[in-house]
């Protein structure tokens, strides 16, 4: 067998294209996650109450259930249990955004659980308002302590893209799937497929790695 | 430096080191050592610390890599083969400052494991001779404990006996009382008193004077990668030949 | 806490069950009333053997992801301290390529691509079982590696000092302490694994639990009983399974030292 380089070079615009929308899906439902651990990590933060039970629940529901399976439940079941039309590419965004939303609270907590008590005792003794506390002394060590498993994350969100070509989003996986069909030329296309996630994922993995182990140093825990 | 080695019994040199150089990246810790010992000496090893003499002591059997010279011990030279270090790590027995006994296995099986897959003796010989060495160390009643469960100075005391399953032809030690409690060091000395009484050669990196001027037959002085002083006790701690020995002993003395 | 505290003063605490409540109540108005009142669990029950049969190759792949990748992780870990550098730069390679590549598209490729490299066509489920398995084992060596290197170096070199055989060093002195720190990870990886095992069967269609409740779907044409029922079957099992993890993990944590 051979490989021919041609198959690449006749449809990279198709696979490029894939790939754009895998980034662009990827930042939306970063985007969307975010807020949404957000509002998580606020209810987790409460020492206890209707608002932490709930938070707790959400991180346990969305971290348990696969990412595929929620990807099709959101696809098939979300439509009509409200009786509303969502689109493949909602709905792929709905789904990565509420499975996102489980992490990235938690990665929040981490972050703000880094932020030395003294400090914002010391700050709240000063008078300092709420909102520059929050600015200047919690958020750097938090941020600082958040990057790894931020970039981390974003990995596993993008590695979770490829699923959505399931529900027949024309992201990189999809793309290469209908080529493949198309054209036979399966061991092209998924091997570029295979070597342009790795392209955009071992660098943010190395980050990730780098920056856990300087912070580990610096800090030990 | 052969004119040392009067006072003990002088049997063969079972250790020979030539030129034994050692580096670390571009700092040298060992700069051209040579020295002997004989069967049955008792060397002891001291100086300030970063002068190379655990690198030393670790270099004899294999634990470090030598980058110049040679050291042979027993007939085998190193560098050698990875049989060779093997063959080495065999007759040269090895006690840590940190102890390094093994925490997940009980005593018994700390003292048996060795023999058992490295000499291939059989069970009952191989738990014979642990309860042997166990009481030799004066810690009979121990060895179905795990090593958690012992005070520093038994663990040590049992990491000699470990050692001393083997068989060795010499025993290394490095700073074996260094990480005890004041009160456990004397227990530990007098295993070492004793094992030097019965003959067997060994080589100590200690802090120890008293146990140098009790039981070395030699002492050597490393200082900057070398050995500067290569005396018998008596003359070692009397009259100093070197001044950085001089401004050591007044440290320590 | 104070920084809790301080976090919660950020949101007006009653404020944000306010919204909260709001929430919950706009989705419960939206409800397509009617489609919940004509649920019908009753399929589940028809279709049980297709769901039972197809949770058993789930609970296969499984057990297989576990096995293969505590076994070739640990010798693929063991590689990874070797001193010849080419099998150390082998391994790693080796395992950054299936840790930064998607899983289902290294299933693809086994399924479509390999086949016509080798000649050899696998059924859907043995590419499964492949692909799952190559990727166990790179993740499992990672923690395996770091459970390696959590041993203190003192026990090795005893090892070494007291001339015990590689074999003897490796099973007897240094991994036993190694997996025994690592088994909370082992354990939450397989868990994972388990996550996993859907990607497999609705990436290749190879009847794992989660294919054969959507074919109850497109057969009876009731999408949410079944997808929901198995939605609820992976996270009781991956909920308990993850706290038992942790329970253990805790356990082992206090029998140290």
């Amino acid at each position: 067998m051979s490989f021919d380089y041609n198959m690449i070079l006749r449809y990279y615009p198709e696979l490029l294209g894939g790939a754009w929308v895998a980034v662009w899906i990827t930042a939306l439902s970063l985007a969307c996650a975010s807020m949404i651990g957000a509002v998580v990590c606020i209810g987790k933060l409460q020492k206890h109450g209707a608002a932490n039970r709930l938070a707790t629940a959400y991180i346990d529901l969305f971290r348990s259930i696969p990412e595929i399976v929620l990807i099709i439940w959101v696809f098939y079941c979300l439509p009509l249990l409200f009786d509303i039309g969502i689109g493949r590419y909602s709905s792929a965004i709905i789904a990565l955004s509420a499975y996102g939303g489980a992490y990235m609270a938690e990665i929040f907590r981490a972050g703000v659980q880094a932020v030395p008590r003294g400090q914002v005792e010391a700050a709240n003794a000063l008078g300092i308002p709420v909102f520059h506390i929050a600015r200047r002394v919690v958020v750097p060590p938090a941020i600082r302590r958040m990057m790894p498993a931020l970039v981390n994350f974003l990995t596993e969100l993008l590695k979770a893209t490829s699923l959505l070509a399931l529900i027949g989003v024309s992201e990189l996986t999809y793309v290469a799937s209908t080529l493949g069909s198309k054209t036979f030329a399966y061991m092209e296309f998924y091997t570029a497929i295979a070597v342009l996630y790795f392209m955009i994922i071992f660098p943010l993995s190395v980050y990730a790695r780098r920056a856990e182990r300087r912070r580990l140093r610096r800090t030990g825990n | 430096m052969s004119e040392t080695a009067n006072g003990t019994n002088g049997g063969d040199p079972i250790i020979r080191c030539r030129g034994v150089v050692k580096r670390f990246d571009d700092f040298t810790a060992l700069d051209a050592v040579s020295t002997e010992v004989r069967t049955g000496e008792v060397v002891c090893i001291v100086g300030p610390s970063g002068g190379g003499k655990s690198t030393f002591l670790r270099m004899i059997n294999g634990l470090e890599g030598i980058d110049g010279g040679e050291i042979v011990v027993d007939g085998i030279h190193l560098p050698g083969s990875k049989k060779d270090i093997q063959r080495v790590r065999r007759e040269v027995g090895m006690v840590f400052q940190s102890f390094n006994l093994f925490m997940h296995m009980s005593v018994r099986e700390n003292l048996i494991l060795a023999p058992m897959t490295a000499r291939k003796i059989g069970r009952a010989a191989a738990d014979e001779r642990a309860e042997r060495l166990l009481e030799r160390v004066g810690i009979g009643d121990q060895i179905d404990k795990y090593p958690s469960q012992l005070s520093g100075g038994q663990q040590q005391r049992v990491a000699i006996a470990r050692a001393l399953a083997m068989e060795p032809k010499v025993m290394l030690f490095d700073e074996p009382t260094s990480a005890l409690d004041p009160e456990m060091i004397k227990e530990v000395l007098d295993v070492m008193v004793e094992l030097a009484e019965s003959g067997m050669t060994m080589l100590c990196v200690t802090h120890e004077m008293s146990f140098a001027r009790e039981a070395a037959g030699r002492v050597l002085f490393m200082a900057d990668g070398q050995i500067l002083v290569d005396a018998p006790p008596a003359r070692f701690f009397s009259e100093a030949e070197d001044e950085r020995q001089a401004s050591f002993l007044s440290k320590i003395l | 806490m104070t920084r809790a505290g301080t976090m919660a003063g950020l949101a007006n605490r009653w404020g944000f069950h306010a919204v909260l409540l709001a929430l919950g109540a706009l989705m419960l108005a939206n409800l397509n009333w009617p489609l919940v009142q004509s649920f019908e669990f009753v399929f589940i029950w028809e279709y049980r053997i297709a769901l039972l049969k197809g949770f058993g190759i789930t609970l296969l792949l499984t057990v297989e992801a576990g096995v293969v990748g505590v076994v070739f992780g640990t010798l693929f870990a063991i590689g990874s301290q070797s001193a010849y550098s080419p099998l150390r730069w082998l391994v790693g390679a080796y395992v950054e390529v299936f840790r930064n590549t998607p899983l289902l598209v290294q299933l693809l490729w086994i399924h479509f691509a390999l086949p016509l490299v080798t000649g050899i066509n696998t059924t859907a489920l043995v590419s499964g079982i492949i692909g799952i398995g190559l990727q166990a084992a790179a993740y499992y060596t990672e923690i395996m590696r770091a459970g390696i290197q959590a041993v203190p170096r003192g026990q090795v070199e005893a090892a070494h000092a007291l001339g015990l055989p590689a074999w003897t060093r490796w099973t007897r002195v240094v991994l036993p302490p190694a997996i025994r720190t690592v088994i909370p990870a082992l354990l939450n990886q397989n868990i994972s694994f388990f996550k996993a095992t859907a990607i497999v069967g609705l990436g290749l269609l190879v009847g794992d639990f989660f294919t054969a409740a959507l074919r109850v779907s497109n057969d009876t044409f009731h999408f949410l009983e079944p997808l929901t029922f198995a939605a609820a079957v992976y996270l009781v099992l991956g909920w308990q399974a993850g706290r038992w993890t942790l329970r253990l993990e805790r356990r082992l944590s206090r029998g140290e030292r």
